[in-house]
């Protein structure tokens, strides 16, 4: 297909196939570096303080969190969504990039949507150990039981359970149809007996054959087209969570594409925190380029300035309804107790992500990375006061409290970001960080030595 | 074709009905076909930000749908000015305001009003302006310096069009009903205008098709417009649904009131609304083969027209004009046809102005061997 | 494959193209092709129809449509009707996100279980490896071998279309 030449290459280096293969099965090959090491460690040890705040959760119950009776949600359900909302990044790479065509997509997508998978678990964790009772926890499936029951298919927080478990199972099988073909190439290079078993077991028996390639490119593309709703859908289910109560800060029609947007947002965040080391670490700076970087960047602009242009709307409807409860919840949160907590957010958010309209910041790898901490942080910011400002006063003032978080709920949220990091630590080592095969296709039209027209 | 618009805008004024309604109408149809005219230069520009190929071919015909943005506008102020205010809009009568209009005075008030209209428009008419000027200029040198300036003027429109288009929906649909507010409505009317202007688009592409002209344009491009039908219909529903189901759910008198008028007076409407802009682009365009061919996507463009409209209507109707007064007759589809007519002129006359390809454009080659594998 | 047959590998997918279309001008039946990623046009040129496995994926999806929204109907309105909040029993706003839910599971989930089993594909399967290379640089040709007598014929074919090597299995 013909590529103009104005284009930027996306794999730098004047690559041929085997090249390819062999770049990007290089990091699982051998030992791994010190820093990997490094990396695991203080990932397991965060991991640890998870695993010891859980215990204190299950065997004690949920009165060692700091909850109270007129904040019944805090840290629990902040973190949940902050971890959907990184998940997002991944499905948006695979699912919506292959959609709108984008070539870029290819060197990323792999790394991004095994972040979804773990993200996703992380996220999971918590409505399961919020629960008090989690021997009981199948409770919330629907099945016929003795006593008649059934869910309730009236609350967001039961089509919740369904939009992660969808969420989940789809975006597993949609990472994992993809891998195929790689694991294949794994299993084919495979040096030791053992390898090459594993291998040949995880890829399915992958021969190449064509018949089966194209029925592959159908089947991605069609997870793709199904994909692109859902993941709109799981946000958009998570924010049904607040906007269907009758809360002041919660109740507000434009949630769900806003938090969908949020999500996306920091879900690019994170890839990009993760790949701008890993692609130093892995030296796959030629398949990760700054191009690729930059237009990562350009999705942080796009999504940042509707989530900024959601809290406009929002805080000027609050104005305009007349309703005092409405207005009060903005107040309260611009200039009330938890306004640090505020402006965090909105610095973070709003201000940080502006930045990247100048093309020296977008293609600076160390501003990005900066900025992309600055926006987790300031999406988790986001959570909490959306969370707990809105509850904790709300509309009857003798209720009014404040809230803040126990060790225990810190461990559970350290202990998931450990979690994390040791999970897609893991992943580095066990599978191709990039898509080989995708890569490969695009080679010819998108790689640097090809910087004139070809015609098929 | 364009004489007998003309005619019927005059056939339509003369049905001479009850005068909210006249106005209503007025006002409902310059918005719809402004909003168009705006989604066709979003689309030039979006997809200039996004580096984009396949849409060179037809992207003058989004510039041509931008050139009635004035002319609509015109069309507005002397709506507003004839006395539309008073008949649309309650808040302007400033001697009986009640104590919810009250609160609301600091920005319903009609010198504000008029600011925000003017901004509005300058800033549209003006954006629209260069961005067709920087085009025909890369067209006549294929200088990449106006490929990179088409670039920052499509950046400054995108982001002007999102907080406009939001605050003016406020201004000239939300506040008919004061006392009634919804924070996604602005996305909601702005996807609505989205998925019909790329619509109206593809119209204007295949009756240039049949005209003999642009020849270049494939099923490929077609393919792609067809996804964008199916996808923003779909996105359009999502919104609709948001906002109905939160209000649904939370049962606060205060907002349901909006949509108990509509179920009980309007509900033909109301639910034709939903199947003709979602059930039937979304079973009819769902099969690849039906986003290929003229003879699916034409007539399903045909319809997200009507049905838009439709939907416009259901938002500004039952508070403008009331259950009693409001109706689908003579007026309403005299004054439509009226106002296809003159944007039809327009946007033809906008054609003729540059040459329909942009032969220097430096993604044109791409454009023109445009093959999709899916 | 228990045929016999003779593989020709290329390093460069246009050539592969231009050389399977030469092969079938000349009469040689292409019994399959495997490469390292999905060449486009490659399923033209091989004559392969459409995938029905998006019909697969369509009715997948209306299965689950149907059994989210009619399941949910049926608890709400028959099993154990119960009044949450004023809401009807029959609450349609209510059942959409499920449905949805249920709609996508079961559109994804039965195409990709087609997708493995049509071609047995899965844990522990037993298929053919021509070539290691395939999955790292090289594209392969099987080419249908009907007589011993033809072999020469049809190694010179292939050499002419292209080929950077020919492999004679049996």
């Amino acid at each position: 297909m013909y590529v103009s030449p104005i284009r930027e290459p996306l794999i730098r280096g004047e690559k041929n196939y085997s090249q390819v293969t062999k770049d990007i099965l290089a990091p699982m090959a051998g030992k791994p570096s010190i820093y990997w090491y490094l990396g695991i460690t203080l990932a397991g040890i965060a991991a640890l303080f998870g695993a010891w705040a859980t215990y204190q959760t299950v065997y004690y119950g949920i009165g060692t969190w700091g909850l109270n009776k007129t904040v019944g949600w805090g840290w629990g359900i902040t973190n949940f969504v902050w971890w959907v909302g990184i998940g997002h990044a991944g499905t948006f790479i695979s699912a919506i990039l292959l959609l709108f065509r984008q070539k870029w997509r290819t060197s990323i997508n792999r790394s991004a949507e095994a972040m979804t998978l773990i993200a996703i678990a992380c996220a999971g964790f918590f409505p399961l150990i919020h629960m008090g009772r989690l021997l009981l926890g199948f409770f919330i499936f629907p099945y016929p039981n003795t006593r008649n029951l059934w869910v309730n298919f009236n609350s967001p927080l039961l089509w919740d359970v369904f939009a992660i478990s969808t969420y989940f199972a789809v975006s597993l099988i949609f990472w994992y149809v993809g891998l195929i073909p790689d694991l294949g190439t794994v299993r084919d290079k495979a040096k030791t007996k053992i390898r090459k078993a594993i291998y040949g077991f995880l890829s399915f028996g992958w021969t190449g054959s064509s018949k089966h390639w194209s029925r592959h490119e159908t089947v991605s593309l069609i997870l793709a087209g199904l994909a692109a709703p859902l993941v709109l859908s799981v946000h958009t289910i998570v924010s049904f969570d607040f906007a269907t109560s009758v809360i002041p800060g919660w109740h507000t029609t434009i949630f769900p594409p806003y938090f969908v947007s949020g999500a996306v947002f920091s879900g690019f965040a994170m890839v990009l925190t993760l790949l701008i080391v890993a692609r130093k670490a892995l030296n796959l700076e030629e398949y990760i380029t700054v191009n690729h970087i930059e237009s990562m960047n350009k999705v942080i602009i796009l999504t940042g300035s509707i989530v900024g242009i959601a809290y406009i709307t929002e805080f000027f409807m609050a104005w305009y309804s007349g309703v005092e409860y409405e207005q009060y919840a903005f107040m309260n949160r611009a200039f009330g107790p938890y306004a640090w907590a505020y402006w965090i957010m909105m610095t973070c958010n709003v201000v940080t992500p502006q930045l990247f309209w100048f093309k020296k910041i977008r293609t600076s790898l160390v501003a990005t990375f900066i900025i992309s901490i600055f926006v987790n942080i300031g999406m988790w910011f986001e959570r909490f006061v959306i969370v707990v400002t809105s509850l904790h006063r709300d509309f009857l003032p003798s209720s009014w409290v404040m809230y803040s978080p126990s060790l225990v709920e810190v461990g559970l949220y350290v202990g998931t970001i450990g979690l994390f990091f040791t999970l897609f630590l893991l992943f580095i080592r066990v599978f191709p960080v990039i898509a080989i095969a995708e890569v490969k296709s695009v080679l010819k039209s998108s790689g640097d030595h090809k910087k004139t027209a070809h015609h098929e | 074709m364009v004489a007998i618009g003309l005619l019927a805008l005059l056939y339509g004024w003369i049905a001479g009905l009850e005068a909210d309604r006249i106005y209503a109408n007025l006002h409902l149809n310059s918005f719809y076909f402004v909003s168009l005219g705006l989604t066709g230069l979003f689309f030039v520009a979006v997809h200039a930000i996004a580096e984009s190929g396949w849409q060179v071919s037809m992207q003058r015909v989004g510039e041509a749908m931008s050139m009635f943005i004035p002319v609509g506008g015109i069309i507005m102020l002397i709506v507003f000015l004839a006395g539309g205010m008073h008949h649309l809009f309650e808040w302007t009568h400033e001697d009986h305001l009640d104590h919810i209009l009250i609160k609301k005075v600091a920005y319903l008030n009609q010198p504000f009003f008029y600011i925000r209209f003017f901004v509005f428009f300058t800033g549209w008419v003006l954006l629209a302006w260069l961005i067709r000027k920087t085009s025909r200029q890369l067209d006549m040198n294929g200088d990449i310096q106006y490929f990179n300036r088409l670039r920052k003027y499509s950046a400054f429109y995108v982001v002007f069009l999102a907080i406009s288009s939001v605050v003016s929906s406020w201004d000239w649909l939300m506040s008919i009903d004061a006392h009634w507010f919804s924070t996604l409505y602005g996305w909601y009317v702005f996807s609505s205008m989205l998925v019909t202007g790329f619509s109206v688009l593809v119209i204007f592409v295949f009756v240039l098709q049949r005209m003999g002209y642009m020849k270049h344009v494939n099923e490929e491009h077609i393919h792609d417009m067809g996804k964008y039908m199916f996808g923003l219909s779909i996105f359009w529903a999502y919104l609709w649904f948001s906002q109905y189901m939160l209000i649904w759910y939370a049962n606060i008198p205060e907002e349901t009131i909006y949509f108990y008028e509509r179920l009980k007076y309007f509900d033909t409407v109301f639910y034709f609304n939903l199947i003709v802009n979602f059930a039937i682009p979304f079973l009819l365009m769902m099969p690849r083969n039906a986003k290929r061919v003229y003879w699916v996507v034409i007539p399903v463009a045909v319809l997200i027209f009507i049905g838009h409209w439709v939907d416009l209507y259901q938002l500004i109707m039952p508070s403008a004009v009331g259950h009693e007064a409001a109706g689908i007759g003579f007026l309403e589809i005299g004054l439509t046809i009226g106002f296809i007519g003159l944007f039809m002129l327009v946007t033809f006359w906008g054609l003729s102005k540059a040459p329909l390809v942009p032969k220097n454009h430096p993604f044109y080659e791409e454009s023109l061997h445009y093959h999709t594998n899916y | 494959m228990n045929k016999d047959y003779i593989t020709a590998y290329y390093y460069d997918e246009d050539e592969l193209l231009k050389g399977i279309r030469q092969m079938k001008e000349k009469g040689l039946e292409v019994l399959d092709v495997l490469t390292p990623f999905p060449v486009h046009g490659l399923d033209i040129v091989l004559g392969m129809r459409r995938s029905r496995l998006t019909r697969v994926a369509f009715w997948g999806g209306f299965v689950g449509t149907a059994v989210g929204f009619f399941f949910q109907a049926w608890v709400f309105t028959k099993a154990y009707p119960l009044n949450f909040g004023g809401k009807p029993f029959f609450a349609v706003p209510s059942f959409i996100p499920v449905t949805f839910e249920l709609a996508v599971l079961f559109a994804a989930f039965s195409m990709v279980f087609a997708f493995l089993i049509y071609f047995k594909l899965g844990p522990g399967a037993k298929t053919v490896i021509h070539d290691e290379r395939i999955t790292d640089d090289r594209f392969l040709v099987v080419v249908n071998l009907k007589d011993e007598e033809a072999q020469e014929q049809i190694e010179k074919a292939l050499l002419e279309a292209g080929a950077e090597g020919i492999k004679r299995n049996a």
